[in-house]
Protein backbone atom coordinates (compact mmCIF):
# COMPACT_ATOMS: atom_id res chain seq x y z
CA UNK A 1 0.00 0.00 0.00
CA UNK A 2 2.66 2.14 0.71
CA UNK A 3 4.24 4.17 -2.25
CA UNK A 4 8.08 5.18 -1.41
CA UNK A 5 10.61 6.56 -3.28
CA UNK A 6 13.87 7.66 -3.23
CA UNK A 7 14.79 11.00 -5.72
CA UNK A 8 18.60 12.00 -4.71
CA UNK A 9 18.77 12.88 -1.26
CA UNK A 10 14.94 12.65 -0.35
CA UNK A 11 12.88 9.44 0.41
CA UNK A 12 9.29 10.14 0.08
CA UNK A 13 6.46 8.22 1.93
CA UNK A 14 2.80 9.98 1.95
CA UNK A 15 2.00 8.02 4.68
CA UNK A 16 3.13 6.92 8.13
CA UNK A 17 4.98 3.70 6.99
CA UNK A 18 6.85 2.32 10.40
CA UNK A 19 7.32 2.37 13.81
CA UNK A 20 9.41 5.10 14.05
CA UNK A 21 7.18 7.49 11.79
CA UNK A 22 4.13 6.50 14.43
CA UNK A 23 5.96 6.28 17.97
CA UNK A 24 6.21 10.13 17.95
CA UNK A 25 3.64 11.84 16.55
CA UNK A 26 1.09 9.12 18.08
CA UNK A 27 2.69 8.84 21.63
CA UNK A 28 4.18 12.95 22.18
CA UNK A 29 1.58 14.30 19.89
CA UNK A 30 -1.89 14.36 18.90
CA UNK A 31 -5.15 15.49 20.28
CA UNK A 32 -4.75 15.48 24.42
CA UNK A 33 -7.74 15.39 26.40
CA UNK A 34 -7.17 15.90 29.80
CA UNK A 35 -11.05 15.36 30.60
CA UNK A 36 -11.23 11.91 29.65
CA UNK A 37 -9.34 8.79 30.87
CA UNK A 38 -6.69 7.39 28.86
CA UNK A 39 -6.39 4.03 28.33
CA UNK A 40 -3.56 2.43 30.89
CA UNK A 41 -1.26 1.92 28.02
CA UNK A 42 1.25 -1.48 28.04
CA UNK A 43 4.61 -1.12 25.69
CA UNK A 44 5.25 2.50 25.56
CA UNK A 45 8.36 2.37 27.50
CA UNK A 46 9.91 -0.45 25.43
CA UNK A 47 8.89 1.62 22.26
CA UNK A 48 10.32 4.99 22.89
CA UNK A 49 13.46 3.92 24.45
CA UNK A 50 14.23 1.77 21.84
CA UNK A 51 14.36 5.08 19.29
CA UNK A 52 16.03 7.85 21.96
CA UNK A 53 19.61 6.88 21.49
CA UNK A 54 21.41 8.98 23.64
CA UNK A 55 24.48 10.85 22.11
CA UNK A 56 26.18 11.06 25.32
CA UNK A 57 27.62 8.35 26.40
CA UNK A 58 31.25 7.62 26.46
CA UNK A 59 30.30 4.24 24.49
CA UNK A 60 29.66 6.79 21.23
CA UNK A 61 32.18 8.96 21.78
CA UNK A 62 34.78 6.37 22.47
CA UNK A 63 33.35 5.52 18.51
CA UNK A 64 33.39 8.81 17.17
CA UNK A 65 37.36 9.03 18.19
CA UNK A 66 37.95 6.00 16.43
CA UNK A 67 35.96 6.72 13.53
CA UNK A 68 37.79 9.97 13.27
CA UNK A 69 41.22 8.34 13.86
CA UNK A 70 40.97 6.34 11.07
CA UNK A 71 40.63 9.07 8.89
CA UNK A 72 43.95 9.46 7.66
CA UNK A 73 44.17 13.26 7.03
CA UNK A 74 47.57 13.58 7.14
CA UNK A 75 47.04 14.91 3.48
CA UNK A 76 45.24 17.80 3.95
CA UNK A 77 46.54 21.07 5.42
CA UNK A 78 45.29 20.56 8.96
CA UNK A 79 45.12 24.61 9.71
CA UNK A 80 41.64 24.26 7.20
CA UNK A 81 38.67 24.72 9.42
CA UNK A 82 35.16 23.34 8.62
CA UNK A 83 33.77 25.99 7.03
CA UNK A 84 36.27 26.27 4.46
CA UNK A 85 35.90 22.49 3.96
CA UNK A 86 32.53 22.82 3.51
CA UNK A 87 32.94 25.78 0.65
CA UNK A 88 34.09 22.71 -1.95
CA UNK A 89 30.20 21.42 -2.08
CA UNK A 90 27.85 24.00 -0.92
CA UNK A 91 28.52 27.65 -2.24
CA UNK A 92 26.10 29.58 -0.15
CA UNK A 93 26.89 27.75 3.15
CA UNK A 94 29.93 29.14 4.58
CA UNK A 95 28.68 32.84 4.31
CA UNK A 96 31.40 33.97 7.08
CA UNK A 97 34.62 32.47 5.61
CA UNK A 98 36.37 33.78 2.47
CA UNK A 99 39.62 31.48 2.40
CA UNK A 100 38.82 29.10 -0.63
CA UNK A 101 41.96 27.47 -0.78
CA UNK A 102 40.37 24.00 -0.74
CA UNK A 103 40.28 22.20 -3.94
CA UNK A 104 38.75 18.43 -3.29
CA UNK A 105 40.82 17.53 -0.76
CA UNK A 106 37.86 15.88 1.89
CA UNK A 107 36.66 14.07 -1.15
CA UNK A 108 39.92 12.42 -1.63
CA UNK A 109 39.92 11.55 1.76
CA UNK A 110 36.65 9.78 1.75
CA UNK A 111 37.33 8.19 -1.60
CA UNK A 112 40.62 6.89 -0.22
CA UNK A 113 39.17 5.52 3.04
CA UNK A 114 35.95 4.34 1.22
CA UNK A 115 33.27 6.45 3.48
CA UNK A 116 32.50 8.48 -0.23
CA UNK A 117 30.49 6.41 -1.72
CA UNK A 118 28.57 5.20 1.14
CA UNK A 119 24.47 5.58 1.15
CA UNK A 120 22.93 6.48 4.04
CA UNK A 121 20.40 4.51 3.34
CA UNK A 122 19.65 3.01 7.24
CA UNK A 123 17.17 5.53 7.62
CA UNK A 124 14.19 5.54 9.71
CA UNK A 125 12.54 2.47 8.55
CA UNK A 126 14.23 0.20 9.65
CA UNK A 127 13.60 0.73 13.25
CA UNK A 128 12.28 -3.19 13.72
CA UNK A 129 15.81 -4.34 13.33
CA UNK A 130 17.08 -1.85 15.31
CA UNK A 131 19.77 -4.04 17.16
CA UNK A 132 21.86 -4.87 13.23
CA UNK A 133 22.54 -1.14 13.60
CA UNK A 134 25.43 -1.10 15.83
CA UNK A 135 24.14 2.10 18.11
CA UNK A 136 24.29 2.65 21.38
CA UNK A 137 21.04 2.67 23.48
CA UNK A 138 19.57 4.13 26.77
CA UNK A 139 17.54 3.42 28.22
CA UNK A 140 16.89 6.95 30.23
CA UNK A 141 15.85 8.92 27.28
CA UNK A 142 12.30 8.90 27.32
CA UNK A 143 10.36 11.42 29.82
CA UNK B 1 -22.78 0.38 26.10
CA UNK B 2 -19.08 -0.55 25.47
CA UNK B 3 -16.46 1.64 26.04
CA UNK B 4 -15.10 3.38 22.83
CA UNK B 5 -11.62 3.67 21.41
CA UNK B 6 -10.91 7.59 20.76
CA UNK B 7 -8.84 7.67 16.83
CA UNK B 8 -9.83 11.42 16.16
CA UNK B 9 -12.66 13.94 15.91
CA UNK B 10 -13.37 14.51 12.11
CA UNK B 11 -16.32 16.60 10.36
CA UNK B 12 -16.63 13.91 7.80
CA UNK B 13 -19.95 11.90 7.95
CA UNK B 14 -19.09 9.03 6.95
CA UNK B 15 -15.87 6.51 7.15
CA UNK B 16 -14.59 4.95 4.29
CA UNK B 17 -15.48 1.02 3.34
CA UNK B 18 -12.20 -0.39 4.21
CA UNK B 19 -11.92 1.70 7.98
CA UNK B 20 -15.87 0.68 8.16
CA UNK B 21 -14.95 -3.28 7.95
CA UNK B 22 -12.57 -2.96 10.44
CA UNK B 23 -14.94 -1.48 12.93
CA UNK B 24 -14.63 1.74 12.74
CA UNK B 25 -17.45 3.84 12.81
CA UNK B 26 -18.91 7.59 13.91
CA UNK B 27 -20.57 9.07 16.87
CA UNK B 28 -21.68 12.05 15.14
CA UNK B 29 -23.14 15.26 16.88
CA UNK B 30 -24.43 18.10 14.75
CA UNK B 31 -21.52 19.16 12.86
CA UNK B 32 -18.67 16.68 14.06
CA UNK B 33 -17.94 13.18 14.68
CA UNK B 34 -15.95 10.93 17.04
CA UNK B 35 -13.77 8.50 15.31
CA UNK B 36 -14.02 5.70 17.74
CA UNK B 37 -14.42 1.97 17.45
CA UNK B 38 -15.87 -0.81 20.20
CA UNK B 39 -13.25 -1.19 23.36
CA UNK B 40 -13.18 -4.41 25.16
CA UNK B 41 -11.73 -4.69 28.19
CA UNK B 42 -8.15 -2.69 28.45
CA UNK B 43 -5.48 -2.14 28.66
CA UNK B 44 -4.37 -1.27 24.57
CA UNK B 45 -1.38 -2.10 23.99
CA UNK B 46 1.29 0.09 22.60
CA UNK B 47 2.10 -2.37 20.16
CA UNK B 48 3.47 -1.74 16.66
CA UNK B 49 0.49 -2.74 15.40
CA UNK B 50 -2.18 -0.71 17.27
CA UNK B 51 0.08 2.29 16.29
CA UNK B 52 -0.12 1.46 12.91
CA UNK B 53 -3.72 0.73 12.57
CA UNK B 54 -4.30 4.21 14.69
CA UNK B 55 -2.42 5.98 12.44
CA UNK B 56 -3.56 4.15 9.53
CA UNK B 57 -7.51 5.36 10.68
CA UNK B 58 -6.77 8.71 11.30
CA UNK B 59 -4.78 8.91 7.95
CA UNK B 60 -6.98 7.01 5.63
CA UNK B 61 -9.88 9.47 6.83
CA UNK B 62 -7.45 12.98 6.51
CA UNK B 63 -7.55 11.95 2.69
CA UNK B 64 -10.95 13.11 2.68
CA UNK B 65 -11.90 15.18 5.74
CA UNK B 66 -10.51 17.38 8.33
CA UNK B 67 -9.04 15.28 11.33
CA UNK B 68 -7.92 16.23 14.70
CA UNK B 69 -5.82 13.27 15.40
CA UNK B 70 -6.13 11.93 18.74
CA UNK B 71 -3.01 10.63 20.82
CA UNK B 72 -2.81 7.06 20.67
CA UNK B 73 -4.40 5.34 23.65
CA UNK B 74 -7.99 7.54 24.85
CA UNK B 75 -10.80 6.07 25.85
CA UNK B 76 -14.27 7.46 26.06
CA UNK B 77 -16.98 5.57 28.65
CA UNK B 78 -19.70 5.73 26.19
CA UNK B 79 -21.38 7.92 23.27
CA UNK B 80 -22.29 10.96 25.50
CA UNK B 81 -19.07 11.16 26.66
CA UNK B 82 -17.69 11.36 22.70
CA UNK B 83 -20.74 14.03 22.65
CA UNK B 84 -19.26 15.56 25.13
CA UNK B 85 -15.96 15.95 23.50
CA UNK B 86 -16.94 17.55 20.44
CA UNK B 87 -18.97 19.62 21.44
CA UNK B 88 -16.18 21.42 23.17
CA UNK B 89 -15.63 24.81 21.41
CA UNK B 90 -11.81 24.25 21.32
CA UNK B 91 -12.40 21.56 18.95
CA UNK B 92 -14.39 23.75 16.58
CA UNK B 93 -11.66 26.39 16.48
CA UNK B 94 -9.09 23.49 15.92
CA UNK B 95 -11.12 22.47 13.44
CA UNK B 96 -11.51 25.36 11.83
CA UNK B 97 -8.22 26.23 11.72
CA UNK B 98 -7.02 22.81 10.03
CA UNK B 99 -9.76 22.85 7.34
CA UNK B 100 -7.40 22.92 5.12
CA UNK B 101 -3.96 21.82 6.15
CA UNK B 102 -1.82 18.74 6.77
CA UNK B 103 1.26 18.01 8.40
CA UNK B 104 5.02 17.22 6.63
CA UNK B 105 7.36 15.08 9.14
CA UNK B 106 10.69 16.10 7.88
CA UNK B 107 13.77 13.87 9.21
CA UNK B 108 18.17 14.68 7.73
CA UNK B 109 20.56 12.40 8.43
CA UNK B 110 24.24 12.76 8.09
CA UNK B 111 26.02 10.18 6.19
CA UNK B 112 28.86 8.74 8.35
CA UNK B 113 31.35 10.42 6.06
CA UNK B 114 30.30 13.79 8.47
CA UNK B 115 32.85 12.45 10.68
CA UNK B 116 35.11 13.05 8.46
CA UNK B 117 34.54 16.56 8.03
CA UNK B 118 34.17 17.56 12.17
CA UNK B 119 37.66 15.40 12.91
CA UNK B 120 39.48 17.85 10.21
CA UNK B 121 39.26 20.67 12.25
CA UNK B 122 40.34 18.32 15.67
CA UNK B 123 43.87 18.10 14.70
CA UNK B 124 45.29 18.23 18.13
CA UNK B 125 42.71 15.98 19.64
CA UNK B 126 43.57 13.21 16.86
CA UNK B 127 46.93 13.51 17.43
CA UNK B 128 46.58 12.82 20.55
CA UNK B 129 44.54 10.05 20.47
CA UNK B 130 47.21 8.88 17.59
CA UNK B 131 49.62 9.31 20.03
CA UNK B 132 48.05 7.76 22.78
CA UNK B 133 44.99 6.27 22.23
CA UNK B 134 43.74 5.72 25.78
CA UNK B 135 40.19 6.07 27.12
CA UNK B 136 40.41 9.79 27.84
CA UNK B 137 42.37 10.61 25.01
CA UNK B 138 39.18 9.07 22.86
CA UNK B 139 37.05 10.53 25.35
CA UNK B 140 38.31 14.02 24.82
CA UNK B 141 38.46 13.39 20.80
CA UNK B 142 34.90 11.86 20.62
CA UNK B 143 33.33 14.85 23.31
CA UNK B 144 34.93 17.31 20.52
CA UNK B 145 33.31 15.13 17.71
CA UNK B 146 29.73 15.43 19.24
CA UNK B 147 30.25 19.00 19.26
CA UNK B 148 31.17 19.67 16.78
CA UNK B 149 28.59 17.60 14.91
CA UNK B 150 25.88 19.38 17.10
CA UNK B 151 26.91 22.47 15.75
CA UNK B 152 26.49 21.02 12.43
CA UNK B 153 23.57 20.44 13.25
CA UNK B 154 22.32 23.93 14.24
CA UNK B 155 23.46 25.20 11.44
CA UNK B 156 22.18 22.72 8.94
CA UNK B 157 18.92 23.06 10.53
CA UNK B 158 18.90 27.19 10.68
CA UNK B 159 19.50 26.85 7.06
CA UNK B 160 16.50 24.56 6.33
CA UNK B 161 14.38 26.52 8.35
CA UNK B 162 14.96 29.58 6.48
CA UNK B 163 14.42 27.77 3.17
CA UNK B 164 11.40 26.45 4.10
CA UNK B 165 9.56 29.13 6.67
CA UNK B 166 7.99 31.06 3.33
CA UNK B 167 5.95 27.50 2.44
CA UNK B 168 4.88 26.71 5.99
CA UNK B 169 2.14 28.06 7.98
CA UNK B 170 4.13 26.63 11.41
CA UNK B 171 6.79 24.69 12.46
CA UNK B 172 7.64 22.24 15.04
CA UNK B 173 11.19 21.49 15.56
CA UNK B 174 11.99 18.45 18.02
CA UNK B 175 15.39 17.18 19.45
CA UNK B 176 16.59 14.82 16.55
CA UNK B 177 17.63 11.72 17.97
CA UNK B 178 20.40 9.34 16.66
CA UNK B 179 23.84 10.09 16.38
CA UNK B 180 23.83 11.09 12.39
CA UNK B 181 20.15 12.53 12.98
CA UNK B 182 20.38 15.95 11.71
CA UNK B 183 17.22 17.27 11.74
CA UNK B 184 13.66 16.38 13.20
CA UNK B 185 10.56 18.97 12.06
CA UNK B 186 6.91 18.72 11.94
CA UNK B 187 5.61 21.26 9.26
CA UNK B 188 2.74 22.68 8.73
CA UNK B 189 1.31 23.23 5.12
CA UNK B 190 -1.36 24.09 3.04
CA UNK B 191 -2.61 21.57 1.36
CA UNK B 192 -1.83 22.84 -1.63
CA UNK B 193 1.24 23.60 -0.37
CA UNK B 194 2.95 20.37 -0.03
CA UNK B 195 4.48 20.31 -3.80
CA UNK B 196 6.23 23.41 -2.71
CA UNK B 197 7.74 22.09 -0.17
CA UNK B 198 9.46 19.14 -1.91
CA UNK B 199 10.27 21.49 -4.70
CA UNK B 200 12.68 23.41 -2.60
CA UNK B 201 14.09 20.95 -0.42
CA UNK B 202 15.11 19.00 -3.59
CA UNK B 203 17.04 22.36 -4.45
CA UNK B 204 18.27 22.71 -1.02
CA UNK B 205 19.22 19.06 -1.14
CA UNK B 206 21.13 19.40 -3.86
CA UNK B 207 23.34 22.16 -2.55
CA UNK B 208 24.16 20.82 0.72
CA UNK B 209 27.60 18.80 0.84
CA UNK B 210 28.58 16.90 2.79
CA UNK B 211 24.89 15.51 1.55
CA UNK B 212 22.05 15.59 4.17
CA UNK B 213 19.24 12.61 3.61
CA UNK B 214 15.65 13.84 4.19
CA UNK B 215 12.55 11.85 4.70
CA UNK B 216 9.73 13.71 3.70
CA UNK B 217 6.54 12.20 5.00
CA UNK B 218 3.14 13.22 4.30
CA UNK B 219 0.41 14.58 3.75
CA UNK B 220 -0.56 13.52 7.29
CA UNK B 221 -3.20 14.52 9.63
CA UNK B 222 -1.85 17.70 12.05
CA UNK B 223 -0.31 15.35 14.41
CA UNK B 224 1.27 17.73 15.97
CA UNK B 225 -0.71 21.34 16.05
CA UNK B 226 -3.39 20.13 17.64
CA UNK B 227 -2.88 21.33 21.14
CA UNK B 228 -5.72 22.37 22.93
CA UNK B 229 -5.98 26.15 24.34
CA UNK B 230 -6.43 24.63 27.73
CA UNK B 231 -4.52 24.25 30.27
CA UNK B 232 -2.37 20.98 30.79
CA UNK B 233 -3.35 18.96 33.92
CA UNK B 234 -1.00 16.14 34.11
Amino acid sequence: MQRESSAGYITRAPRSSGLADVLEILLDRGLVIDAYVRVSLVGIELLTVDLRVVIASVDTYLRFAEAVNRLDLRQVDDSRSVPDLFQQGGEEVASTKTKGAVEGGMDAIKEKIGLGGRDGDDDDDNEDDGSSRSRSRSRSGNR
Amino acid sequence: MSRLYLYGITRSREVPERLADQGIFLVEGEERAAVVSALDEGPVEATRRNLLAHADVVEQLHEEAVVLPARFGYMLESRDEALELIAMPEIEQLLDRHERTCELTLKGTYEESVLADVGAALAPLREQYRAEPSVDAGIALGEAVGEALAQRRARDQAQVLDELRPLVLEVLTSEATGEFAALNLALLVDREGVEAVETQLGRLSARMSPPLHFKLVGPLPPYSFVRLAMPAVA
